[in-house]
């Protein structure tokens, strides 16, 4: 017999974490690698719109003056593709507990930055997506916002796995 | 008494008004047409020389409109025609300026291979990008574009904070100089091309500063949105510039 219900605050949290931290990663992924430009008229136009949008995120993170110009570079390239590889990956679930925990450094990681430049009053776009936008406080505040919900998707990911849902244990006997 | 009061007032009046009747459609069309009023005006010894120059002309190349020569730089039969649309506030102007801009004027424009062009696109959430493409057009009016133009970026964080503008400007031109470029910003004859460029920008369209739009000799034109490095944007120069 079963001794719970299917959905519990544990189970939504970690849904509306995955949905929510997912559509924002592969749209913040997307975003930085395709647009502003994209030109698809041959495989060379594409080539250098992609470059150049990886040029245009290099400066966002430039303009941070937090790195050097190989950790710039660095940045500029692996965190767009890394940022669209996990949004698909936390969609999937498969795993959950590693890529939360890899979007939840990631996430802290944002908003240190993000919190630092605002209270050094750092006329800055923060990077956050493709289209440019100024870090205010409302960056801030949503940042931490995500961060609060990776954080706690996290946890439950954990306790999820300790103790599994009755309905997930009866169909996963091992 | 009151009635000669009177009568004495009303004439003084009509005999100010009278007098000033030339003066004042005088200025008139002068306000209206002032080339022409200035193309018109008989020389005069004691007169004061005017510090504006003949209406600007715009021109075309390579199929680009509304070119002000002023702004712009290099071999206008060069294959390849860059505009940049920039901001004096913005801090990816800067940028670009800084590390592509120049380096593009030094391998492209100066050998040819490239006719570039600035554009002004002030944004309105910048307080004092305006005031600077007001001080950087009249100062390209009297054949000091680039050392305005660097002093503006160079020191952009100073007086975006303070606002001071007009003593950045000064800090690079001689007093002489300095005075023909306030004259021109005060007369606000080179205004109407700053907005033809932001009318230009709006075309087509930009939505971000700084956007270049790369037109090949065929006519068909790139935009390139944002920042982008010398060597990415180096690649696809020469892509340009080899197509037949």
């Amino acid at each position: 017999m079963l001794q719970s219900a299917p959905f519990t605050a544990r189970r939504i949290i970690i849904w509306i974490g995955r949905l929510v931290l997912a559509g924002i990663f592969i749209y913040a992924g997307y975003s930085k690698l395709f647009t502003p430009n994209l030109m698809l008229q041959s495989f060379f136009m594409f080539k250098f719109s992609i470059s150049s949008n990886i040029s245009n995120f290099g400066q966002q993170v430039r303009s941070y003056e937090l790195l050097s110009e190989s950790g710039v570079s660095f940045v500029s390239h692996v965190l767009p593709p890394a940022e669209l590889v996990l949004g698909f990956l936390l969609l999937l679930g498969w795993r959950l507990r590693i890529w939360a925990t890899i979007v939840t450094l990631i996430l802290l990681g944002f908003i240190s930055v993000v919190t630092r430049a605002y209270l050094l009053g750092m006329q800055i776009d923060c990077g956050c997506f493709g289209k440019p936008e100024p870090l205010t406080g409302v960056t801030v505040l949503r940042d931490g916002a995500l961060l609060l919900l990776a954080v706690l998707m996290t946890v439950f990911a954990f306790q999820e796995a300790r103790q599994p849902h009755p309905w997930n244990a009866a169909s996963n006997p091992s | 008494m009151n009635r000669r009061f009177l009568l004495a007032l009303a004439t003084a009046a009509c005999a100010i008004l009278l007098a000033a009747a030339p003066h004042h459609s005088q200025a008139q069309a002068a306000q209206s047409a002032p080339a022409k009023t200035a193309a018109h005006k008989k020389p005069s010894a004691a007169a004061k020389p005017d510090p504006a120059p003949a209406a600007p002309v715009l021109i075309s190349v390579n199929g680009v409109k509304d070119i002000d020569p002023q702004k712009a730089t290099g071999n206008t039969s060069a294959p390849v025609t860059m505009e940049v649309f920039s901001d004096f506030q913005c801090p990816a102007c800067k940028q670009l300026y800084t590390n592509t801009t120049n380096r593009v004027i030094e391998n492209y424009v100066n050998t040819g291979k490239v006719y570039f062009v600035h554009r002004d696109f002030p944004l309105p959430m910048h307080a004092y990008s305006r005031v600077a493409a007001s001080y950087s057009r009249a100062a390209a009016h009297i054949g000091k574009c680039d050392a305005v133009e660097h002093a503006l970026f160079e020191k952009q964080a100073e007086w975006e904070a303070t606002g001071k503008v007009k003593e950045t400007v000064a800090s690079v031109l001689t007093p002489v100089e300095m005075k023909k470029v306030q004259a021109l910003v005060d007369a606000g004859t080179l205004e109407p091309l700053i907005e033809q460029d932001k009318k230009t920008g709006q075309l087509v369209p930009v939505n971000q500063t700084p956007t270049a739009i790369l037109t090949a000799r065929n006519g068909q034109s790139y935009p390139v949105v944002g920042f982008v490095s010398y060597d990415v944007l180096k690649t696809f120069l020469d892509q340009l510039i080899a197509q037949k």
